[in-house]
């Protein structure tokens, strides 16, 4: 009973400050350039956004669940679930974007040293250094164990040469987390090392990469005998593949749950049938085949919902099928895609072209959105990868040289 | 599927009896008796007296009031051994038909029997080749009852059949006829799936012989009573899929070509693994739906009609894979797989195939 009254009242207090302190503004739907990303060169949307980050800071609700003393809220599970609750409640956006939050933060608690987490948790938390993950390499995609790029034993520096692709932003980033080689001469995941490197240290460079969506969120970052201290080192020498499978782990959550983060289309797919399908029955479109279609994906995407209750309500009672969150990123993400292609044969000849960021078109950004979301599918471990882990972990199914 | 203590005890106890009584061996011999068998009734009153006809009805009314998420695993039992047995027809749709759409006097006339096993009943509710339940031109005349109906599940062995068919005032109702009442013709058929399956005539049956259920809200417990025998029966489809699931998979640990296990060939493992992500995929939304009945929240028109959509398709998927992947013996009467496959070509078609209910979900989203 007294449990029950102490939840109760958590709640209460959780909703009132988030009344207080999270401006109407940043409870509306999210824009993609209105997002509060963290940072040396953060700047804010407008005078709200920069009150809700900063209050959400102090709070430690950037980082709900990490502990006080980094920065963090401190708050447990259950707790960190009634905030997400009442957040989603309300429609708070998040108050802070970075992958070093979502990603690097959670494997510094578990693998970090206490100087290494006391120097970068609280920045993160306070949004004063923004991440970038550099993982793949222009020779080591899904084969990631494969990669080349090299740290060489220099004293106390590890000097570091080659080059990392698909860093999501890095141009906009402070420093990056990556994975590196620093032996080459057993199995070729034993010999890799998890640094954490200063994107301003002389001898990198960064290149964006034009993707086919028009914009480039994605760039290549050249290391250049660039020289990293070895305090900068994760985990044991030699062993960041646990480090990066930590990090992986997080990163594949995070896609199955992207769609609550981004930008909504204006129009929801159900008005835009409703709005466009009525009245165009020729050979060339079939408003029935589209709407059984539209249904099916409904249909999918409310079951992918409910898988992912079901895990939850499996973690509160503690008895979970440790098979189905290996599920979540392959059906979630498939089903995200079908959703982009019905949108593209509802709008026919009006869905074909991409806007510009500055000046989005209604159903450009839908366009946009479709183009943008064929990287679903491949970044974090691509579904070829993620149906490979679900043969060997959740079927047991013998194995091949299918890796993951 | 997150089961009480006590719905779990249940579900295993039911899982040990169904195992030694009706394995897939009794749906084979069923294959082989005479027409006018639909299932063993002696093992029926056996699963009757443990509680299997009184899973969701009210204590009130002398039931057990265990919840819709227990009568969906016990389905998804019977389907993982394709049990024939009336829970569908007489349990969920029959029984469930008295509860929603009778009164009280009609209710605690008949029920007692179906609880305890003595009777059990069919329903009449198909015209047509495709599901349609609001198609009704069986009528009352005033010479009788005239019409006919097919596909009536387990109709030859039932005692009484409630039809589904237009009043003395044109209202459509739900009208009760003992099976041997003057007037009714039965030709019962077995289908591909072993079960039998009946085509009623109605000529002229005496108004005498017909009792209306007649509670307030028939029309919509009807439709009720609808949802909650397509998600049953999707609970049902997915037993089979899971056991096909699993009896494929062993298999492909086992069988060895090229000097090596064929489950280690990427090809199949994908298809496995995507196989395996449908049917969790299918099972989250007919447990949705199971929770709905009890709760009483949502649209539990769309929520059954998610449910059913995903088991027909997530059912024809893994029996289809699942004959191709065990090869040459996937096709044999030898191996049980061929039954799983033709049981749900059955199923897509009983309550509604996939299109029927891809479009009431559309209807009940608003588009």
């Amino acid at each position: 009973m007294k449990n029950a009254d102490t939840a109760v009242s958590f709640r209460t207090e959780i909703k009132s400050w988030l009344q207080k302190n999270c401006p109407i503004s940043q409870r509306q739907p999210i824009i993609q350039k209105e997002q509060i990303w963290g940072g040396r060169n953060k700047h804010f949307y407008n005078d709200d956004a920069r009150h809700w980050f900063e209050a959400a800071r102090d709070r430690g609700f950037t980082a709900p669940e990490w502990p006080a003393r980094y920065g963090g809220g401190g708050l447990s599970a259950d707790q960190a679930a009634v905030l997400r609750e009442e957040m989603q409640d309300l429609g708070c956006r998040p108050p802070l974007y970075d992958q070093g939050l979502w990603m690097l933060g959670p494997a510094l608690l578990v693998f970090g040293t206490e100087a290494q987490k006391q120097r970068h948790l609280p920045a993160i938390c306070r949004g004063e250094i923004r991440w970038a993950q550099g993982y793949s390499e222009p020779f080591a995609g899904s084969d990631l164990a494969n990669l080349q790029t090299k740290a060489e034993d220099d004293g106390d520096f590890f000097k570091v040469t080659g080059s990392k692709i698909w860093t999501t932003r890095a141009d906009a980033a402070d420093w990056i987390f990556c994975l590196v080689r620093t032996d080459d001469s057993g199995p070729k995941q034993q010999g890799i090392s998890f640094l954490l490197i200063d994107l301003a240290s002389a001898g990198v460079s960064i290149a964006p990469i034009p993707l086919l969506s028009g914009d480039s969120d994605f760039c290549q970052t050249f290391f250049d005998d660039v020289r990293v201290p070895k305090d900068n080192l994760v985990g044991e020498l030699h062993g960041g593949w646990a480090v990066a499978k930590e990090v992986l782990r997080h990163e594949r959550q995070l896609m199955a749950s992207f769609e609550s983060m981004a930008e909504k289309p204006k129009l929801n797919i159900i008005d835009l049938f409703n709005e466009h399908m009525g009245n165009e029955n020729a050979y060339g479109i079939s408003s029935t085949d589209i709407r059984s279609r539209l249904a099916s994906h409904l249909i999918r995407d409310s079951a992918v919902k409910q898988l992912g209750n079901r895990i939850a309500q499996q973690h509160e009672v503690q008895s979970v099928d440790s098979r189905l969150p290996l599920l979540m990123k392959y059906l979630s993400t498939r089903e995200v895609q079908h959703k982009n292609e019905i949108i593209l044969d509802i709008l026919g000849t009006r869905g074909l072209s991409l806007a510009s960021p500055d000046n989005p078109e209604l159903y450009d950004s839908m366009v946009k959105q479709w183009a943008f979301d064929k990287a679903l599918t491949i970044a974090g471990g691509t579904s070829e990868i993620q149906l490979n882990i679900i043969a060997k972990r959740a079927l047991e199914l013998p194995s091949a040289s299918t890796p993951e | 599927m997150i089961l009480t203590s006590e719905q779990k005890l249940f579900r295993d106890s039911l899982e040990s009896f169904l195992s030694s009584k009706l394995p897939i061996a009794a749906l084979r011999s069923l294959r082989d008796a005479s027409l006018s068998t639909a299932y063993d009734r002696g093992v029926w009153q056996q699963l009757a007296a443990l509680g299997v006809s009184s899973i969701t009805v009210p204590t009130t009314l002398g039931g057990a009031e265990f919840g819709w998420l227990a009568m969906g695993a016990v389905a998804q039992e019977m389907g993982r051994r394709l049990s024939p047995t009336p829970l569908l027809s007489s349990v969920v749709l029959a029984q469930g038909a008295l509860i929603n759409c009778a009164n009280l006097d009609q209710i605690n006339h008949y029920l007692p029997a179906l609880l305890n096993g003595d009777e059990v009943w069919a329903v009449a509710f198909e015209e047509r080749a495709h599901f349609s339940p609001d198609s009704v031109s069986t009528a009352m005349t005033p010479r009788g009852l005239s019409g006919g109906k097919c596909m009536v599940l387990d109709g030859a062995s039932a005692d009484r059949v409630l039809v589904s068919a237009l009043n003395a005032d044109g209202q459509s109702r739900l009208c009760l006829v003992k099976t041997d009442a003057l007037g009714v013709k039965q030709s019962p058929s077995r289908l591909m799936d072993g079960r039998q399956y009946v085509a009623y005539e109605f000529s002229d049956v005496p108004e005498s012989e017909c009792d209306w259920l007649a509670g307030g809200a028939s029309g919509a417990g009807w439709i009720q009573v609808l949802n909650q025998g397509m998600v049953v029966l999707a609970a049902e489809m997915l037993g089979g899929a899971r056991e096909l699931c699993e009896r494929t998979f062993e298999y492909l640990k086992e069988r060895e070509q090229f000097d090596v296990k064929i489950g280690s060939f990427q090809a199949l493992q994908h298809r496995a693994a995507h196989m395996y992500s449908e049917l969790e995929l299918s099972q989250a939304a007919v447990d949705a739906a199971l929770v709905g009945f009890d709760s009483g929240q949502g649209d539990q028109c769309a929520m059954a009609s998610a449910a059913k959509a995903l088991a027909n398709e997530c059912f024809q998927l893994i029996s289809d894979e699942a004959v191709q992947m065990h090869g040459g013996m996937g096709v044999t009467d030898e191996l049980d797989i061929g039954l799983f496959l033709k049981r749900s070509r059955v199923c897509n078609q009983l309550l509604g195939n996939t299109h029927w209910h891809r479009l009431r979900y559309a209807d009940r989203a608003g588009f």
